[in-house]
């Protein structure tokens, strides 16, 4: 698979303080990756230099075969999709669907398009019998969700995302997670920053952390979720299924429920459970 | 300056205006632009770690100042259309001195120490906030539309180009800020009314920042210096 997104020697600093430095990895198209690391490592600056609104101070963000130091995030939105903290500030729009067909328009695709892609957005994220509300008249979890869909709309080469998950309820994420395998399965690369690890582990299938601005881990998510010892000094603690997986010595060390299940039903002798 | 009382904040924001009205011009006006424009300069008006227009990080320093000067500028176009050279210096060098008292007020009253003072005070609460929040809003929703127009330039707006497509960029750009404020306010509402925030009620002041005596003496003698002048001028 060809690299979607490329870090190559990256370094970032805000004055004198560095926020990033010398951080390489690749992602490749369809794969889904999960930005780990205590608050201050660095993600948000990393996801703001691939949406193109920082440019490096050292090394080359690539997205595709595009360089984006030279490029403003206006242009580098027909190939990276993004969802910041605080999304749901952006709608403005008079209707759901108005607001998630805006990326689309304004990359000045033809109508049929647009069309196609905020319908295919909004179904994706169970968005339909919203789409004629206003943005403001739905609630925040849902508010997130049309941004979200907003991103999925210019269905970009590169979706990275920035928390999508907080405050969102179990169906929600779920939801979510839905969202993203499908639109890595046509061959979208995700870079997902969160604390949420349970859903990262559900999700995500690689895990990249930062500590102190410089690549500390980049292997399976699952064998890092299941490093307690790993992850304790970066202030990240195993989820649930992960945590029980070791400690019953699973084979395999599953850290997604339906996995665990499957492993717990066959190791109790009964087969498949699920 | 930020240690300042906040009252005495006020007095000197206040008082450099009502004297470059009242002293004859243009020197009056001159006279107060300039002690209006060295405040912009004194540390602590400034983002920066060490605000003076001398220090190693001057630039810093200057952006305050420079932010008083083009707040200002326009009007001075304005007046000039309006009237001749000599009436636009002398209204000119006022609201010169309106407009960079204000700017330097903005830059050195923290509004939680100006609540507290009131508070303290034994002034209304509710007035104190309502005043407070004002000041206190401004450097939120510029964060807030700077996260706006990120966000929306990562969707494909550009806020470049002709007049028409920045005119057409505005509306994705001020509508989510205005939404969202106005949104807001149903929120923060709640959230003070539950804390006991209500009309009327007194509140205790933790830290009331200290109000030494010669800041007392400093704010009553520029009373009676704006009176003194006053009285000279109809005289």
């Amino acid at each position: 698979m060809s690299a979607a997104l490329r870090l190559d020697g990256v370094g970032f600093s805000y004055g004198a303080v560095a926020a990033l430095c010398d951080v390489s990895f690749d992602v490749a198209a369809g794969e889904r990756v999960a930005l780990l690391g205590r608050n201050g490592a660095g993600k948000t600056t990393l996801v703001r230099l691939v949406a193109g609104l920082l440019h490096p101070n050292a090394g080359t963000v690539w997205v595709g075969d595009w360089d984006t130091g030279g490029r403003a995030p206006e242009e580098l939105a027909r190939r990276v999709g993004s969802l910041f903290q605080h999304a749901d500030q952006q709608l403005f729009a008079r209707t759901v669907r108005e607001d998630v067909s805006f990326g689309p328009r304004a990359l000045g695709l033809p109508a049929h398009e647009v069309r196609r892609r905020t319908e295919e957005a909004l179904e994706a994220l169970a968005l339909g019998g919203h789409a004629t509300q206003h943005p403001y008249d739905l609630p925040p979890a849902l508010r997130k969700l049309a941004a979200l869909a907003g991103a999925l709309a210019l269905e970009p080469i590169v979706l990275v995302l920035d928390e999508p998950t907080a405050g969102l309820d179990r169906a929600l994420r779920a939801q979510v997670a839905d969202a993203l395998r499908e639109h890595a399965e046509r061959g979208a690369a995700l870079l997902v920053v969160t604390h949420d690890l349970a859903f990262a582990a559900e999700t995500l299938d690689r895990g990249i952390v930062l500590d102190g601005g410089r690549l500390a881990y980049d292997e399976p998510l699952a064998a890092l979720l299941t490093s307690a010892e790993r992850l304790k000094p970066l202030g990240l603690v195993p989820p649930t299924v992960a945590a029980l997986s070791v400690a019953l010595d699973l084979p395999g060390r599953p850290v997604r429920e339906r996995d665990a299940a499957h492993t717990l039903a066959r190791v109790a002798g009964g087969g498949p459970g699920l | 300056m930020r240690t300042l009382h906040p009252f005495t904040l006020l007095a000197v924001a206040a008082a450099l205006p009502a004297l470059a009205w009242i002293l004859p011009a243009p020197g009056g006006g001159l006279a107060t632009l300039l002690v209006a424009l060295s405040l912009t300069l004194t540390p602590g008006a400034s983002p920066g770690p060490a605000g003076t227009g001398i220090s190693r990080s001057w630039r810093p320093g200057l952006v305050v100042f420079r932010t008083a000067l083009f707040t200002a500028a326009p009007f001075w176009l304005f007046l000039l259309l309006l009237h001749d050279v000599r009436t636009t210096v002398a209204i000119g060098l006022r609201i010169s001195t309106m407009v960079a008292s204000f700017v330097w007020l903005a830059a050195v009253l923290a509004p939680d120490r100006l609540v507290e003072a009131t508070v303290a005070r034994g002034w209304s609460v509710t007035a104190a906030y309502l005043f407070a929040a004002t000041l206190s809003a401004v450097p939120v929703l510029k964060a807030r539309a700077r996260r706006i127009v990120e966000a929306q330039r990562c969707r494909g707006l550009s806020p470049r180009g002709s007049v028409a497509n920045r005119f057409r960029a505005l509306r994705a750009l001020a509508l989510p800020l205005v939404l969202s404020a106005l949104h807001e306010v149903d929120e923060r509402t709640l959230a003070l009314e539950s804390r006991g925030l209500v009309s009327g009620a007194r509140r205790t002041s933790l830290a009331p920042p200290p109000d030494r005596v010669v800041e007392r003496v400093v704010r009553w003698g520029l009373l009676l210096l704006c009176l003194a002048a006053l009285v000279r001028r109809l005289a």
